[in-house]
């Protein structure tokens, strides 16, 4: 290394102040002001949720007499408790099936060379570099050509689109971390190709399983632009839009939109909370080659 | 376990002994056909009816075949410049301080020795990820709201403001709230990964560099970054890549307002598509969007590649 372009007296001085810029004050001090910034909004909706429609007018930071009002107003009076249901169903149906066709599709990119295979791996890829605001257009024509406008169905298939390419590339990755040397001990025990899949590579490859079907979920649960292009019917619709449905009220009542917006929180917060590695995982997993 | 069945019967006899027999031969159409099949009729459906409409002119009654109709639209529409510019400046405004707000967050978990502690706060940064996209906008929306939000009632009792100000209903301050609430959501992504990259890098280059009296400022330019630059291109693409297509943020916050001030392409294309049934024209937009993206992913996907390489080496 060449000589450096400042005395030593310099040198020290500058390493003192890094030092300190790398003390665990500073460090704590950062992460606190991020987990600040992330959670004080989410906090605001809690509290605004346990309002009373005249403290939200007054502008009060707490609520002076807490109550669950505005819940019974959002899930009750406005019937949104069906779009919770609606919300847990769509996001079950959609998991079940994109990690079902997903999973042996990326162990196969995974495994085997096939007639363009690779071609066929990039047209995965394309599909979930695709922005989805491109086909909704179509799509809503789709859905109401055959019926679908205002059904479950209909969202349940958008998901699949959705994130299927992101799980076969998820498990894909995740199948390249095993040896091939497994499949092939199995098969000379005499396991079928299927066997060798489901019964000895599968359940070492459970943890990454575990982070797809997380992450399916939770995408699922979130998702919005599809959802509300297919249903803003009690029937079908999701919770994140029966929350937005507030917004085209005349006077909007804040504190039922935030008791709303907890309830679609709560999920996904309870998720993150208990699978945070898994999802670390899976959104990591996705991205190395 | 399932091996000592199989080794009975490698050859099947009887129907089911056929059929798995079929199975075994084609494992790659039984494995992967299925999602293809499915991605088919999902996607490429959808997408060559695109093509198709984007050539449909759709304005009146019925269709009309008229190739050029939505296109020459397009480039005469002062609107649709408008929805270009509002999305550069939200997709490159989300971009810089979801990238640069993760790495302090990154580089600050890093130094979190203890494994407990570094996880909650994982756990508790990786909450607004998994908030769904318009609940982060209506919240924002009630946070920066003009007369009853709290942002604004906490400016005020703190004496930096005077009066309420219209936070939603100015060009300029709207736009730096659907940016701010587009980062929120996108900061903990940009964490995880650059944090992933940040952990992948071998402690030795550390005590080399410590060896050679390396200052920290010298440490952190000549080891960290060079080892991180994939994980910031991987962050930075995937960021940029979803916040260039943010439909749900700016249309939940503000619906696109004041006055098409953050009306982004996504926005832009709903409010044709859906709201005036102008599938042509919609999908002209749409086809445009779809090659910016995949023109930026595409090259920016080989720039990476190479750029990993010379790492490697």
């Amino acid at each position: 290394m060449a000589g450096p372009a400042f005395t030593v007296e310099q040198y020290r001085r500058r390493q003192r102040l890094w030092n300190a810029l790398e003390s665990r004050y500073v460090v704590h001090l950062v992460l606190f002001l991020a987990v600040f910034f992330i959670v004080s909004p989410l906090i605001w909706q809690l509290v605004t949720s346990f309002k009373t429609q005249q403290a939200v007018l007054d502008l009060t930071y707490l609520p002076a007499e807490p109550t669950l009002a505005a819940y019974e107003r959002a899930l009750i009076d406005r019937g949104f408790w069906r779009a919770v249901v609606n919300s847990v169903l769509i996001a079950s149906a959609s998991t079940v099936i994109v990690m079902i066709l997903g999973t042996p599709a990326g162990y196969v990119f995974s495994r085997f060379r096939f007639p363009f295979d690779n071609a066929v791996f990039v047209f995965v890829l394309f599909t979930r570099l695709f922005p989805p605001i491109g086909l909704v257009t179509p799509y809503y024509r789709i859905v109401t050509t055959f019926g679908l406008l205002n059904t479950k169905t209909g969202i349940v298939i958008a998901n699949v689109y959705l994130w299927l390419p992101l799980v076969i590339y998820i498990m894909r990755n995740f199948f390249i971390t095993i040896p091939q040397a497994l499949d092939e001990a199995a098969r000379v025990d005499g396991c079928t190709k299927v066997q060798a899949f489901r019964y000895v590579v599968f359940p070492v490859v459970l943890p990454g399983f575990a982070a797809g079907t997380i992450l399916t979920f939770l995408y699922s649960w979130r998702e919005f632009l599809f959802a509300f292009t297919v249903s803003t019917d009690l029937n079908s619709m999701t919770i994140p839009v029966a929350t937005f449905l507030f917004v085209g009220d005349a006077g909007i009542d804040w504190a039922a939109m935030a008791a709303a917006a907890i309830v679609a929180v709560i999920p996904s917060a309870l998720v993150v909370i208990f699978f945070q590695r898994y999802i670390v995982v899976g959104l990591t997993g996705g991205l190395k080659g | 376990m399932a091996a000592e069945e199989v080794g009975q019967a490698p050859h099947g006899e009887g129907v089911v002994g056929q059929l798995s027999d079929w199975v075994n031969d084609h494992i790659r159409t039984v494995l992967l056909g299925p999602s293809l099949v499915a991605l088919f009729v999902v996607f490429i459906y959808p997408a060559v009816m695109l093509m198709w409409l984007s050539l449909q002119n759709t304005r009146g009654i019925g269709e009309t075949f008229e190739p050029a109709y939505n296109y020459g639209r397009i480039f005469s529409d002062p609107t649709f410049w408008n929805a270009v510019e509002k999305t550069l400046i939200y997709s490159t405004g989300s971009l810089v301080l979801s990238v640069g707000a993760g790495l302090a967050i990154a580089l600050a978990l890093n130094k979190v020795l203890s494994s407990r502690v570094r996880n909650t706060y994982s756990t508790l940064i990786l909450i607004s990820w998994a908030v769904p996209l318009s609940i982060v906008g209506v919240t924002w929306r009630w946070m920066f709201n003009g007369q009853l939000g709290v942002v604004n009632k906490v400016l005020i009792d703190l004496g930096l403001l005077e009066r309420s100000y219209s936070w939603l209903g100015n060009s300029l301050s709207a736009m730096l709230v659907v940016i701010l609430a587009d980062s929120w959501s996108r900061i903990p992504f940009a964490a995880v990964v650059l944090l992933a990259g940040l952990q992948s890098i071998p402690q030795e280059m550390y005590d080399a560099a410590k060896m050679d009296g390396a200052t920290t400022l010298q440490t952190f330019r000549h080891v960290t970054l060079p080892y991180l630059r994939p994980s910031f291109f991987v962050a930075g693409l995937i960021t940029w890549m979803f916040a260039f297509r943010a439909f749900a943020i700016p249309f939940s916050t503000t619906g696109g307002g004041p006055g098409g001030a953050t009306e982004t392409l996504a926005v832009y294309i709903h409010r044709f598509g859906i709201q005036l049934l102008d599938y042509g024209f919609a999908s002209a937009v749409s086809v445009f969007l779809v090659g910016v993206t995949l023109i930026v992913a595409t090259g920016y996907v080989y720039f990476i590649l190479e750029q990993i390489e010379e790492i490697e080496v």
